[in-house]
């Protein structure tokens, strides 16, 4: 049997497994002990435990709980509240000061939780009643949320980023820094089309009768302050090559939870165990994807499918420009109905010399297909922030989010765009600071 | 509804409140995993000592949480799947399927559990050390994978029989289109 007719095999296998709602890691892991049995016999079997194993010892995966816990540290405190009502009080008497409030709130908390359905809920559990109070549509008070919250995964630290570094072996340090400014540019684009759709109905964000003291404007702030530290210490550690990433993380995990409980007195049982619990259950499903996709990376490299496919891609010398094109196309449509983490495991093995081979920047890459998998969460069918949304304002029907957010997916398509006619915008930091990539 | 049946309920019970523990297990796991990076740091940058066991103990920690953490995980419905089909399905199609996909990841983890206990018992009896400093004997993490597979694969069953009984909705989404809460 060719290389060929046997990638057909799997991919066909593969996907019918997956849509019939096997959980992820478990499928991967079914798929690829039947393929290695059927192909090479029980002795493909040999080897099974032990890949299994050694896809998880490893200390950077270390990380991927360490940056979980300081989230769901962060998001299962009242921080998110008090992040919201700080930038409200100073921004609400601009003109749709409340969507840009709303919207930077997402883009710091991301960089507080790095997780994009926290994001979601965390802001979007004060922001969307507020600006539905103050007269804001819904397709926009709820769109802008469910966009903003997938800010989450682009903007550092990001689990998103972790688990492809790892699968690509591309510094992760480097890719965080590289999400910042389209992080930034995309939030930008964000607030750019609410205030201009806003202004387009004929909404005009009155001034509110009362007005915030100074004293209530500095309110909140000493109890963000100590969390935005945290990050930034951990940023720069990680940055300056003091401390591995899982080392940064794990000191900011014990940083963060002593802050939730010193500020917001988290100090019940039941407290101490919904952080613990959260990040458990999280982290356990990452991690046992990972696990179940180094398998099925190792029974598509040991059946050379992946190198077949590489090398068959590269023989039809399309223009780079189209592969990528092409690539996007991919991503995308995966992204509409698989989680992220399983995407990125399971693709990017696979994506990285075609990429490599045609001469585009994995870090740059990594950017893309972050912002990809961010259309992902906000694209219907699968679309978790959609459901989120729902959850936090049932009153609302789940159309008028989907519609509210597809400009909003317009946005990420164009910060794509921009990102291929000009990747500094994402390598340009990471360059600065770390020096240029060695290739 | 579901009739009683006294023995499969406890049962159930028995293994659910076994998943709970190694939930529990798992979860303090994660907790002493961050103390050891702690320690780790402090010694390593503030007292410019060489460490010796932290790295591995830490990862070793992380690796059998995942493993002991899976079947309560489970449990919670915490193992992300794509619900796409399911959710269109009419409710004989998706108890079908519910029990086809139960089989699978049961039939997996099966095999993998007797795999992992085989590749378990031949560390133990070769005394297999890591090749890192610490020379660690790699029977005792190697453990957690037979232990948590083998839990969750009781915690599998436990959710078949709940299936075929009526006692859980397949797929956790009820006859009106929601999803239950584990």
């Amino acid at each position: 049997m060719t290389p060929t007719t046997q990638g057909a095999i799997v991919l066909v296998a593969t996907l019918l497994l997956l849509f019939s709602g096997v959980p992820v890691a478990f499928g991967l892991g079914a798929v690829s002990i039947v393929c290695l049995v059927f192909f090479q016999g029980l002795d493909g079997l040999r080897v099974v435990a032990e890949t299994f194993w050694s896809g998880l010892d490893e200390f950077t995966l270390v990380s991927i709980p360490m940056f979980v816990m300081m989230g769901a540290a962060i998001g299962s405190s009242p921080a998110g509240k008090d992040l919201y009502e700080a930038l409200d009080r100073w921004l609400y008497r601009l003109p749709g000061g409340l969507a840009i409030s709303n919207l930077g709130a997402c883009a710091i908390f991301a960089a507080l939780t790095g997780s994009s359905p926290a994001c979601c809920a965390a802001i979007g559990r004060m922001g969307i009643p507020e600006m539905r109070r103050r007269g804001y549509p819904d397709d926009v008070a709820t769109g802008s949320i469910c966009a903003g919250g997938t800010l989450g995964i682009l903007i550092p630290p990001s689990v998103t980023f972790i688990l492809y570094g790892i699968a690509t072996e591309t510094s992760i340090g480097r890719l965080f820094l590289a999400g910042v400014v389209p992080g930034l540019m995309l939030t930008g684009f964000f607030i750019l089309w609410t205030l201009f759709i806003i202004w387009k109905r004929g909404f005009r964000s009155h001034a509110p009768e009362f007005r915030y003291t100074w004293r209530q404007k500095f309110a909140s702030i000493p109890k963000i302050a100590p969390f935005l530290v945290i990050i930034v210490a951990v940023m720069y550690v990680l940055y300056g090559g003091v401390a591995t990433p899982s080392e940064a993380a794990g000191v900011g995990a014990a940083f963060c939870v002593i802050m939730a409980v010193v500020i917001y007195r988290m100090w019940s049982t039941e407290q101490w165990w919904a952080i613990l619990r959260d990040t458990m259950r999280e982290s356990v499903m990452i991690l046992m994807i990972i696990a179940g996709a180094v398998l099925f990376g190792y029974m598509l490299t040991s059946l050379y499918l992946t190198q077949t496919l590489a090398q068959a891609i590269a023989d039809m010398h399309v223009n780079r420009w189209v592969l990528m094109f092409l690539i996007n196309l991919f991503l995308l449509v995966c992204g509409f109905f698989i989680p992220p983490a399983a995407i990125i495991l399971m693709t990017s093995p696979i994506l990285l010399p075609i990429i490599t081979a045609a001469g585009f920047d994995p870090v740059w890459f990594g950017v893309i297909l972050t912002i990809n998998m961010e259309v992902g969460l906000i694209h219907p069918p699968v679309g978790l922030n959609i459901y989120i949304i729902n959850s936090i304002a049932p009153d609302v029907p789940v159309t008028t989010v989907m519609w509210g957010t597809i400009p909003y997916v317009l946005c990420m398509f164009l910060a794509i765009v921009v990102l291929c006619a000009f990747p500094e915008i994402a390598t340009w930091l990471p360059d600065t600071l770390m020096g240029p990539t060695r290739h | 509804m579901a009739t009683k049946d006294p023995p499969l309920d406890l049962f159930v019970a028995a293994v659910r409140a076994l998943s709970r523990a190694a939930g529990v297990a798992a979860a303090l796991m994660i907790a002493a995993a961050v103390l050891v990076i702690c320690d780790m740091v402090i010694e390593r940058y503030g007292l410019n000592r060489t460490t010796i066991w932290q790295i591995d103990a830490v990862t070793y920690f992380i690796v059998a949480a995942t493993f002991i953490g899976s079947p309560y995980v489970l449990m919670l419905r915490g193992h992300v799947n794509v619900d796409i089909l399911p959710m269109y399905l009419g409710p004989r199609a998706r108890f079908a399927l519910a029990v086809f996909t139960v089989i699978v990841s049961m039939a997996f983890i099966a095999v993998l559990f007797w795999l992992t206990t085989k590749f378990w018992y031949e560390a133990y009896d070769g005394n297999w050390r890591s090749n890192t400093v610490w020379r660690a004997r790699l029977w005792i993490p190697y453990f957690s994978m037979p232990l948590g597979l083998g839990l969750l694969l009781l915690q599998y069953v436990a959710e078949f029989l709940c299936l075929v009984t009526g006692r859980s909705p397949p797929f956790g989404i009820e006859a009106d289109g929601r999803k239950a809460h584990a």
